[in-house]
């Protein structure tokens, strides 16, 4: 298992990535400050 | 949440076998325009295409996110009109976090999908009922009051 949640920075990454293996997505806005 | 609730095992494992995870700044352009967005944490689901089926604006615990995530997973698929897929998350999440702040959403929605694929009002009138034994007070008792008379 994972031990961190491995975050695209890219939306057309993860639409791209949802697409092929047809999942959803996790869209977190954050504060990084 | 990058603290208490995303370290977390289980939600690691959630979110990797259900999500593509995506993370962007709150004042990243166009995306905290085209969503709206005011504060932070706002977490989204979006369907493949891209468009918006939950949100949830504040820090939830790794035992909120879940259940929140499972709902937003089935609100993806009800408003797909895949209502068994609906329904499947629906109740995992009933089962699995039946005190979570998403319960009272969840069996109102599951009550709806039930309907959908019997057309029976039942379900409607169970839905309701179960709202009033369990959480009279949610908002989701008082939108499924008008089932009380089916």
């Amino acid at each position: 298992m994972e031990n961190k949640i491995k975050w695209e920075t890219e939306m057309k990454v993860a639409l791209t990535r949802a697409r092929a293996e047809k999942k959803h997505i996790l869209l977190d806005f954050y504060n990084p400050n | 949440m990058d603290a208490v609730t995303y370290p977390q095992g289980k939600v690691i494992e959630f979110i990797q076998k259900h999500f593509i995870p995506l993370r962007v700044a709150f004042d990243a352009q166009p995306l905290s325009t085209d969503f709206q967005i005011k504060w932070t944490p706002s977490l989204i689901t979006l369907d493949a295409s891209g468009k918006e089926h939950h949100r949830t604006v504040g820090f939830l615990s790794g035992e909120e996110l879940i259940p929140s995530l499972l709902l937003g997973i089935a609100k993806t698929h009800f408003d797909q009109d895949q209502i068994n897929e609906a329904l499947g998350n629906l109740e995992k999440l009933l089962a699995d976090y039946p005190r979570s702040d998403s319960a009272p959403e969840a069996i109102y929605l599951r009550g709806v999908c039930r309907y959908k694929s019997t057309h029976k009002a039942q379900p409607l009138k169970e839905a309701y009922e179960q709202l009033q034994a369990t959480y009279p007070s949610s908002e989701w008792a008082k939108r499924a009051s008008p089932y009380r008379l089916l």
